[in-house]
């Protein structure tokens, strides 16, 4: 578990952070929503010590070596030293064992192949993502923060590293924290969500709910979208199949039925939530 | 520690810019060498012109004890630059990749990172000299051979081959602590400044400013004496036809203590900043 409480921070009188509260607890996988220069990057630097706060105390579990693991932006690694040269590094600086097998168990544990011995920059970003990982879950922290790690991937990598993330909070009973303005990544991941804006949480709680509360507008795809009657009764414009309607969420299950009376075959119906009412909090 | 220093020297030799290093360094000193081989001759014959038609000269005066005095003389500014180069990046490139950041979100002291760093920057340091020493011993007797070895230092001194190589020698063992004294500066600007190129340009005129200063009446008999630009020149005392062991002795202490100062300098600045 980890948790920050009253976090504030100030970089040349400008406030980055203020009086933030957060808390991930095990087993749990919690996001944080901003736009850029939201806070994001400050507040996880802060959680994993890199920076001091000038307010806020920051509780973490205090019986391990290492209670909290983390990437900040991107994977930082020795790009000219190959995979297995790099756990070594990361292994041997803090008094692991650097031999074989016990390099080759941090590798499979993110599903990195243990033969390649060409430099990491060789590596595709999601591959340095998992050995970036690798390296932040080295002396097994109670707590693992990744920020932005879906930059850079293509949708493949995105996918697998979902999985992976999944994967090692069950496996682990991990507290993950992870930040990104990709809405679908946090919707899928994260069971808590955090939407930080100017320094501030301007709004918490179960992602679903928040996605739901912040959505006025729908992608909804089917056959013969055009002749459809139903979505008359809402603004909309339609792109092919594919109509873009303005409606509550407590308005859709009337138009999907009305769609299905008309025997139009729904095939996709996407949440578009409000950008400016999510990220600052604003009303439609 | 002995872990972090393992680390530290297996960076610095899996990186290709510490070989092109010392590539550069066995270059200078081949061109050294064949300049001195095709010009050298008539250099010498030209300052020792007049001394001619009132002594005799018996050998070769270009042999390899002046040869190697010459690559000695690298050590105004060829090899401490370089040696800055390779040291202040060895932080510098760690900041640009944020790898610092990946090795502080280890259970990783901050003060024995660095002091590791500091370390191995000290043994690097001591390599480069060594080879330099050796290299340069082996290459100017293999083809200049031995001799003795004549020296302009507030006048012409003139040195018996067996006592030169042994000048020499100790020249190498005083100079290297003013390389140290670069090497440490170097690692010290790097921990301020951060940024790879603003280090490279600091770092260059530092030596240039240092070696400006060396030439420069200070005002003041102890900053004349003591201040880090008089001192690095100590290992020409060693041509000095007295050679002033007391007056080296205090010089080379007085050096420690200000490479000491620089180090602990560095390593206090690095432990109260923020990594982020």
């Amino acid at each position: 578990m980890i948790s920050g409480t009253g976090l504030t921070k100030q970089y040349g009188g400008i406030t980055v952070l203020n009086q933030v509260t957060v808390q991930c607890n095990s087993g749990e996988i919690c996001g944080l929503l901003g736009a850029n220069g939201a806070g994001k990057t400050t507040l996880f630097k802060i959680l994993l010590g890199l920076v001091t706060p000038d307010a806020g105390t920051i509780s973490k579990d205090a019986q391990s070596v290492k209670s909290v693991g983390g990437i900040i932006e991107k994977p930082a690694l020795y790009d000219y030293l190959s995979a297995t040269d790099n756990i070594r590094i990361f292994c041997g600086s803090q008094g692991l064992p650097t031999h074989k097998a016990a390099i080759r168990d941090h590798l499979e544990r993110v599903g990195l192949p243990v033969d390649r011995k060409d430099p990491v920059a060789n590596f595709s970003m999601g591959m340095k993502q998992r050995l970036g990982i690798a390296i932040a879950l080295l002396n097994n922290p109670a707590c693992l923060i990744l920020d932005e790690p879906f930059t850079g991937l293509d949708p493949m990598g995105v996918v697998a590293l979902r999985k992976l993330i999944k994967e090692l909070t069950n496996q682990f009973q991990l507290a993950v924290f992870l930040s990104s303005h990709m809405l679908d990544d946090l919707n899928v991941l994260c069971s808590r969500l955090y939407v930080l804006s100017k320094g501030s949480i301007i709004r918490e709680g179960n992602t679903h709910e928040i996605m739901h509360s912040c959505t006025r507008q729908y992608f909804i795809t089917g056959d013969n979208m055009a002749a459809a009657q139903a979505i008359s009764a809402w603004p909309h414009s339609l792109n092919g199949n594919t109509a873009d309607v303005q409606i509550l969420p407590s308005q859709l299950p009337q138009l999907l039925a009305a769609l299905q009376q008309e025997k139009i075959q729904v095939t996709a119906c996407v949440p578009q939530p409000d950008l400016v009412q999510l990220f600052e909090g604003g009303t439609v | 520690m002995k872990r972090l220093i393992y680390a530290e020297i297996l960076k610095l030799i899996k990186q290709s810019k510490t070989y092109y290093a010392l590539a550069s360094i066995l270059i200078i000193e081949v061109i050294i060498l064949l300049s001195a081989y095709f010009e050298g001759t008539n250099i010498i014959n030209l300052l020792l012109d007049n001394l001619r038609k009132s002594f005799y000269f018996q050998g070769s005066l270009l042999n390899g004890n002046l040869l190697q005095y010459l690559v000695l003389n690298t050590l105004w500014f060829h090899l401490p630059l370089i040696i800055m180069i390779v040291v202040s990046g060895t932080l510098t490139t760690e900041y640009k990749d944020k790898t610092v950041q990946a090795v502080m979100l280890q259970p990783v002291k901050k003060w024995q990172w660095i002091l590791s760093k500091y370390i191995v920057a000290i043994l690097f340091t001591l390599l480069v000299v060594i080879a330099l020493y050796v290299t340069s011993y082996w290459l100017c007797r293999g083809l200049f051979g031995e001799g003795d070895l004549v020296v302009y230092l507030d006048g012409l001194n003139f040195f018996p081959a067996k006592e030169a190589a042994y000048r020499i020698r100790w020249a190498f063992v005083a100079g290297s602590l003013s390389m140290l004294f670069f090497a440490v500066s170097s690692l010290t600007l790097a921990v301020w400044l951060k940024d790879v190129t603003k280090t490279w340009i600091v770092c260059s005129l530092f030596l240039i400013v240092s070696n400006l200063l060396l030439k420069i009446d200070l005002g003041n008999a102890w900053l004349n004496q003591y201040s880090f630009v008089k001192l690095n020149d100590t290992w020409q005392y060693f041509f000095q036809f007295t050679i002033p062991y007391q007056n080296i002795f205090i010089n080379w202490w007085v050096l420690m203590g200000y490479i000491i100062f620089m180090a602990a300098a560095g390593i206090f600045v690095f432990h109260k900043r923020d990594i982020g």
